[in-house]
């Protein structure tokens, strides 16, 4: 869509609060043999209602239930369709109502999109959202062929099999109008990495340089392997509830104040250039000077329209002015270090073509001024694919709580995951965290969802 | 009477945890649809784009992959030859490709710019080193079609 109507640029409203009360993880892994799918959900499910610090036990919370939504990528990883079904049943919620979400690399966030609708509907007061995949069946290259076949089979799946190779169209076109300092890509990977030695349940943390990073194996030019997200086995789970229920369950409700859902063209090669779509942040005059020789169109192959589209619904929603001042905590979809740059734009933390910024600037770091994917992201942590939106969330919550140092801290929790607490450990609990923003998103931009979270 | 037990029996990759192998071997029959006249068009060296026939659509440019209805007004489209020279708009190399990749790893992949055309059509360079603007030409693997995307592709002009 290149012109809107009225209609398109609605700001989406809930009809009464949503709440996220309490979250549960499994640890990643590349392989996860000694558990079924079912009981990693049933796992992070029980960490959700047992060690949130939920003011009812969690009996309780299962005769509170009244809706669930389930999140996973892509059944033929898992291959067993309808798993949803089997994974109500293993977690003993039939016969209630629940409806599973699929919408690529976004399905988390869409699956907490569908459970906030349940809730601000007033359908569903209380709702668990659980997500999970099993991507260990298979060998990496035959798992890279089925992340693929979410490109267009008729048309670009065949040239490569290998999502890396279309990000990586994207990566050569970006730095061709931008020229980022391949240093600065790396950075995010080092930092990402980085952030992942901290959480028990990471699968590939590392203290990594620039130069390490850099001299890594080429996966598809120009992205080596350390700038690329994981493949994953494991489950996140989320508790969204309304206000009533949420003050019920526990001392530290947090309001996900809006969450939306923007979207484009499965194939990138289909993106018509259009107005950029500004955001509260942005006048026509923050891109006077934008468009030249090399720039000649947007989003062209270096934005996200998707990403831009929710973020600008989500803002408008929860009355945000400015996100780099309003948002205390960011998680992104560092799928790839350089799709971590366009979304800095396209969220509005520069203006477009200064995404790099947001890196060399330390405003993307702990005690920074934006401190983004504390959680190691994708590329230090997981993306167990319908698992990582809702991963997302889990994490951010837990910092508005102040809850960082409970879930990553504890020597028991390492153990549980049969690891050691880095003798070097530090808490990246940010200090009086009051709202952050969790980014969510599929294909090469095919589906985006943004989430603001502010504790009440 | 009794049933023998199956003959086909699945085979033990590891006893603890207990990991068995299940195989796959079937094939999907997959129709192009209205989209079969595009990879019929490379049979016989031709880039067959669409384009919307109501007079009233914004969108004059051509759509290529094709496009049976246009996006912008839910109208049918017409069949168009498009150029056959064009630029390079972004490439990669793909080093690690996926299983089922059918050109060797280290195969460059690229997106066209075509005049008139209202997107960047992805590909691959059959010779030479690839380069944001340069200029290339359309091939046809006419003599063994795979029947898929691949069946063009693009040389240094």
């Amino acid at each position: 869509m290149i012109k809107f109507g009225n209609g398109n640029l609605r700001i989406p409203k809930f009809e009464r609060p949503v709440y996220v009360v309490a979250g549960g993880l499994t640890d990643y892994r590349k392989r996860y043999p000694e558990k079924n799918t079912s009981q990693l959900c049933t796992e992070a499910l029980r960490m959700a209602v047992e060690e949130n610090d939920l003011k009812v036990d969690p009996e309780e919370v299962r005769r509170s239930v009244n809706w669930c939504v389930y999140s996973q990528f892509a059944d033929h990883f898992g291959d067993q369709l309808l798993a949803a079904a089997k994974i109500h049943d293993y977690l003993g919620f039939d016969p209630l109502g629940n409806i599973e979400v699929k919408t690529g690399g976004a399905t988390g966030g869409s699956a907490v999109l569908a459970a906030a609708q349940a809730v601000a509907s007033g359908y569903a007061s209380c709702v668990p959202v659980v997500g999970w995949e099993r991507m260990d069946e298979v060998s990496t290259k035959v798992g890279n062929s089925y992340i693929a076949s979410a490109a267009c089979k008729d048309f670009e799946s065949e040239l490569g099999w290998m999502y890396a190779a279309y990000y990586a169209l994207m990566a050569q076109r970006y730095q061709y109008e931008n020229n980022v300092p391949r240093d600065t890509l790396a950075r995010i990977a080092c930092k990402n990495h980085e952030y992942a030695r901290y959480s028990p349940y990471a699968q590939n943390p590392g203290k990594y340089t620039v130069k390490e990073v850099l001299e890594n194996d080429i996966v598809s030019h120009p992205l080596s392997f350390l700038e690329c997200c994981v493949m994953s086995v494991g489950a996140a789970v989320l508790l969204l509830c309304d206000e009533e229920t949420a003050h019920r369950f526990t001392e530290k409700p947090v309001q996900l104040k809006a969450i939306a859902g923007g979207s484009h063209t499965l194939r990138t090669a289909d993106r018509r250039d259009m107005p950029i779509l500004l955001l509260p942040n942005e006048t026509p005059e923050t891109y006077r000077h934008y468009f030249e020789e090399r720039r000649d169109s947007w989003p062209g192959f270096s934005s996200f329209l998707a990403s831009r589209m929710a973020a600008y619904l989500a803002y408008n929603m929860a009355g945000i002015k400015d996100p780099l001042t309003d948002f205390d905590l960011l998680e992104t979809h560092d799928a790839f270090t350089i799709s971590d740059v366009q979304t800095y734009e396209d969220i509005g933390l520069r203006p477009y073509g200064r995404g790099r910024e947001f890196i060399e600037s330390g405003d993307a770091y702990f005690e920074g001024r934006l401190p983004t994917n504390l959680s190691g992201g994708l590329i230090g942590t997981m993306h167990a694919v319908g698992a990582t939106g809702i991963f997302q969330i889990v994490e951010l919550l837990w910092q508005l709580q102040g809850h960082y140092d409970k879930f990553h801290g504890d020597p028991q929790l390492w153990r549980r995951y049969g690891k050691e607490k880095p003798a070097d450990w530090r808490s990246l609990q940010v200090k009086n965290a009051k709202r952050g923003c969790a980014i969510s998103h599929a294909g090469t931009g095919s589906h985006v969802t943004c989430a603001i979270l502010e504790k009440v | 009477m009794s049933i023998d037990w199956p003959n086909t029996v699945l085979e033990v990759v590891e006893r603890k945890p207990l990991l068995v192998k299940n195989p796959k071997t079937w094939s999907h029959i997959h129709s192009y649809g209205g989209w079969g006249r595009f990879f019929d068009g490379l049979r016989e060296r031709k880039i067959l784009a669409t384009h919307c026939k109501n007079p009233a659509c914004g969108e004059k440019r051509l759509w290529l992959p094709p496009r049976c209805e246009c996006p912008d007004c839910w109208h049918e489209t017409a069949w168009v030859e498009a150029p056959q020279r064009g630029k390079i708009y972004t490439w990669s190399v793909v080093k690690y490709p996926g299983e089922l990749f059918k050109l060797p790893a280290g195969t460059p992949l690229i997106s066209v710019e075509l005049e008139g055309v209202c997107t960047k059509l992805m590909s691959w360079l059959k010779e030479g080193k690839p380069e944001i603007g340069m200029p290339v030409r359309a091939v046809f693997n006419t003599e063994r079609p795979t029947h898929t995307i691949l069946d063009l592709a693009w040389v240094p002009a």
